[in-house]
């Protein structure tokens, strides 16, 4: 797998701000571009800075973004020589890594055997325990909910409900109660079969007051293997990421050292190549530390590595993909400053955030000295109501932590959207919080903490 | 006053089923404006259309064209995509029939290599009988004529990607001959 592959032209099997971020990527490269786009996304921003668009179906993803036959189709059809999956659709599906290898298209990210590994969320955590990693104190597979009434006579409640092939909270249940144990093992079985395909269900200790850190790390076809140090995304609505930073405010030097010791031993260990983060939980209260699961793909909050690092993820993708060598070593590494992302939706805060699809009549971000803008919207784009509601990311660098946080207050009050609903009040609602400023936040904040203490705030006046 | 997910989807759908341009809506502070042309606005209800089509299609299937009048396909490599317009459409001449690409693939004019073509230019076909296959990994859909009629021009060279949506073959409507007629 070392042989050294030219790529002259490289298919994006995306759309949304991350088909930009790749097509700018390519460009960097010299390397062209075809994007598959859907009926919805025929006028996207992708569709006009690829060097060629093709329709891959209709609006609804299934019958377009998600058909990992007429992507490859797509991509062998256009003479494209590479596949990059960005994240979401089909980035994790090792299916479409083996069906890119059969038809000689190199998938720009690890190979179908680390994405099994990884994808299979019971098998990371054995190998993980296996390697010394620490995990959430839990239980292999579980068969009904005798089990989990077992697991809470043993270690009391309460505890979580997970599917083996989860992700994003789905087939997720709290269980709080015995009496909640049935009702929660049958809902989770479900909706992890509906959602994976597979109904495979394990329990996990609840911890209570957690902080979401992650390593990234980044490895090449010749063994090597690099951290870039963590991410701290512990800013959440229902494990759903608003704002990641980097470097993490509750990591000390020590930590950084264990976890991504852990994060780059994990990825040596399946052999992995391309861009992976590590994921972990931070028990506020314990101080410790555990392994989480693996993502075997760029995550969305990757420029806040990116800020603090200099290092040009998605370039380093694409070359490590064509055999290259990585273009650094560990000891290049240099971690300065710290980056804010806030993820800018377009939703409505004070409703649940609803999804608020529609026409941008106005989009005037702001500029200036260490901000970034990742989007693909512009004054006149419509918002299609099929996909994801994210429209853009806020990027900021600062000096330190507190320099951030100042760019990014000013950089959100700078930014103009009109036309559809944002979480921009929503983003400068947490920014001026003493909780957000002084490191406060866990995962469960935003919901147990902030939502409620705003609409109070709302009923008052 | 805002708009949800449901309200969007359907203005886009009536907007879609509508022959109008453009809409404007206001309900109160509300004022939404959707446009099928310009700045990339509705960009659902646009239908692709290929840059093969540039001329209108000269609705004499009685003697039929010789056989090169079949156009010389791009090679995709080179080949830009098409943005589709709406206005291209209407240079579609009523009666005429136009059967699109039901999925990105390759399409194929015949059953298998050796064999001759499903339809040639001046072919009469039925609203059933199949006019090409289009494959998608080894999976191959066949496309039907949809209409009665006769085949009046081939728009893709065999082999060759297509995307969805594309046209793929130009059918004069029976239908529409025998109301020229009476009239």
């Amino acid at each position: 797998m070392s042989d050294k592959r030219v790529i002259t032209r490289l298919f994006v099997a995306n759309r949304g701000e991350i088909a930009v971020r790749l097509i700018n990527a390519c460009r960097k490269l010299g390397i062209a571009t075809v994007i598959g786009v859907s009926e919805a996304d025929r006028d996207s921003l992708g569709a006009k800075l690829a060097d060629r668009a093709v329709c891959i179906g209709p609006a609804p993803a299934a019958q377009s973004y998600l058909r990992m036959e007429t992507v490859v189709t797509a991509a062998v059809g256009t003479g494209c020589q590479a596949l990059h999956p960005g994240y979401g659709f089909l980035a994790e599906r090792a299916a479409l890594a083996r069906l890119c290898a059969e038809h000689d298209i190199i998938f720009v990210g690890p190979s179908p055997n680390a994405i099994d590994a990884m994808g299979d969320k019971l098998r990371a955590r054995k190998l993980a325990a296996e390697l010394g990693v620490p995990t959430v104190p839990g239980t292999d597979r579980v068969r009904s909910s005798d089990d989990l009434l077992e697991f809470g006579r043993r270690a009391g409640y309460p505890f979580l409900v997970k599917a083996s092939a989860g992700g994003g909270g789905r087939g997720m249940r709290v269980v709080r109660t015995p009496q909640e144990a049935p009702a929660a093992f049958e809902s989770a079985s479900a909706e992890a079969r509906a959602a994976f395909g597979d109904a495979t269900l394990y329990i996990e200790r609840y911890i209570e007051r957690a902080r979401h850190v992650e390593i990234q790390i980044i490895a090449d076809a010749h063994g090597t293997v690099v951290h870039l140090g963590e991410r701290d995304c512990s800013t959440q609505r229902r494990h759903q990421k608003l704002i990641e930073e980097a470097p993490s405010p509750v990591v000390d030097e020590s930590l950084r050292i264990r976890m991504a010791q852990a994060a780059v031993e994990l990825a040596r260990h399946v052999s992995y190549t391309n861009a992976g983060t590590v994921e972990f939980i931070i028990d506020v209260d314990a101080g410790q530390f555990y392994f989480l699961e693996m993502n075997t793909r760029i995550q969305v909050e990757h420029p806040v590595t990116e800020a603090i690092s200099g290092v040009d993820l998605v370039v380093e993708q694409i070359r490590v993909a064509s055999g290259a060598r990585l273009s650094f070593l560990q000891q290049d590494v240099r971690l300065s400053g710290h980056a804010i992302e806030c993820r800018i939706n377009a939703e409505i805060p004070e409703r649940g955030f609803q999804p608020s699809p529609g026409l941008i009549s106005m989009w005037r971000p702001p500029s200036g000295a260490g901000i970034r803008i990742d989007s693909h919207c512009y004054s006149g784009y419509f918002v299609p109501p099929f996909y994801d509601s994210m429209i853009g990311k806020l990027i900021v660098h600062g000096r330190d932590r507190s320099d951030a946080v100042a760019r990014m207050r000013e950089a959100l009050a700078g930014f103009r959207i009109d036309g559809v609903s944002t979480t921009i009040p929503f983003h400068q609602a947490v920014l001026a919080h003493p909780d957000f400023v002084q490191n406060r936040v866990t995962t469960r904040w935003v919901e147990n903490n902030l939502i409620p203490e705003l609409h109070q705030a709302e009923s008052v006046t | 006053m805002a708009l949800t997910h449901e309200d969007v989807v359907s203005i886009l759908k009536i907007i879609d089923e509508s022959p109008y341009n453009e809409v404007r809506l206001e309900i109160g502070d509300l004022k939404l404006h959707v446009s099928r042309h310009g700045s990339g606005c509705a960009a659902a209800a646009a239908q692709p259309l290929p840059q093969t089509i540039e001329s209108p299609v000269p609705p004499a299937p009685k003697s039929p064209p010789p056989a090169q009048a079949v156009p010389a396909s791009v090679a995709p490599q080179q080949q830009q995509s098409a943005v589709p317009t709406v206005a291209a459409e209407s240079q579609i001449h009523e009666g005429l029939v136009v059967v699109r690409a039901p999925m990105l693939g390759t399409f194929y004019r015949a059953p298998s290599p050796g064999e001759p073509p499903f339809v040639e230019v001046g072919d009469r076909v039925g609203t059933d009988d199949t006019v090409c296959l289009v494959e998608v990994m080894k999976l191959f859909n066949s496309v039907k004529a949809g209409v009665d009629g006769t085949v009046v021009k081939i728009a893709v060279e065999n082999g060759s990607m297509v995307e969805h949506g594309q046209v793929l073959v130009l059918i004069e409507s029976d239908q529409h001959t025998t109301h020229a007629a009476v009239q």
